[in-house]
């Protein structure tokens, strides 16, 4: 199992633009696994990007919209993906310029080997 | 949420502490269990009770980490149905203190880890050049009478009355 969430974060930190890929533990906020190019700080993404993902899905919940499928948050200096399935995120923190639709169909090819 | 802290330069960054990561109760102390400032307690008598426990813990569990380890474990975290416990040591220049943090589901540890550090990094440069020095160890005939001054100073009602700002 180790070995095919590293293989998982590894495949998304292989694309263009791509500064950072983790699998989070969306209760607990901590890192399951992680690539992270220099100076990115995982536990601090993994914290925060697991309490959005967490604050959307009950959002999305209470407003009846079901489930989230993907979340996308684009800020100046960067935009970060998540998807979820049981207690597990993929976050992809990104450069601005990144291919999100590349990004945003490689999470979910990720996220149905994590099935 | 009520916050209160025996020496000023504690406050504000246990106040954006238990903000940030969304704390439901947090208590600073002195290792040997004097409390130095709180959060989210009404009751002076729950702030005694939290403080020779979380002291009690503290040594437990650093003792359990020096022979597991060699050195004592830096944080403990315990789960619990409704609510979580984070109980770490802080070095701060005046010394070591001791933070219990209580959380729940609108948290997580990781964020309460995350602000931690921050808030600890907060106070080593809030400790005023007057109190940097290390504190003499408390004599166990002082404890109590420090110990009442510091309830005092955290809860100005009776003893036991809820005080809620």
């Amino acid at each position: 199992m180790m070995s095919s969430l590293r293989g998982v974060v590894e495949r998304l930190s292989r694309h263009r633009g791509v500064r950072a890929s983790l699998i989070v533990s969306e209760n607990d906020g901590l890192v399951v696994d992680s690539s992270l190019r220099f100076g990115e700080d995982g536990e601090r993404v993994a914290a925060l990007a697991a309490s959005i993902y967490r604050k959307a899905r009950l959002s999305a919940g209470a407003a009846h919209l079901g489930a989230v499928s993907f979340l996308q948050l684009d800020a100046d200096e960067g935009r970060l993906c998540a998807v979820g399935r049981d207690d597990l995120v993929l976050v992809v923190v990104a450069e601005p310029s990144a291919n999100v639709g590349l990004i945003r169909v490689e999470l979910f090819k990720a996220l149905e080997t994590l099935a | 949420m009520n916050v209160a802290a025996v020496e000023s330069w504690i406050e504000a960054p246990l106040r954006r502490y238990v903000d940030d990561a969304r704390a439901r109760l947090a208590v600073l102390l002195h290792p040997s269990g004097q409390v130095m400032a709180q959060a989210g307690f009404t009751r002076d008598v729950d702030v005694m009770a939290a403080c020779a426990l979380a002291a009690a813990a503290h040594a437990t569990s650093g003792e359990l980490g020096r022979r597991l380890d060699g050195r004592a474990f830096r944080g403990v975290h315990y789960a619990g149905a409704a609510r979580q416990l984070f109980l770490s040591a802080l070095e701060l220049p005046r010394g070591t203190f001791v933070c219990l943090t209580v959380f729940d589901e609108t948290s997580s540890l990781g964020l309460v880890r995350l602000y931690f550090e921050e808030m600890r990094r907060e106070l080593v440069a809030a400790t005023p050049a007057a109190v940097a020095s290390r504190v003499a160890p408390m004599l166990a005939a002082d404890f109590e009478t420090e110990l009442n001054r510091n309830l005092a100073a955290l809860f100005s009602g009776p003893r036991g009355e809820a005080v809620i700002s």
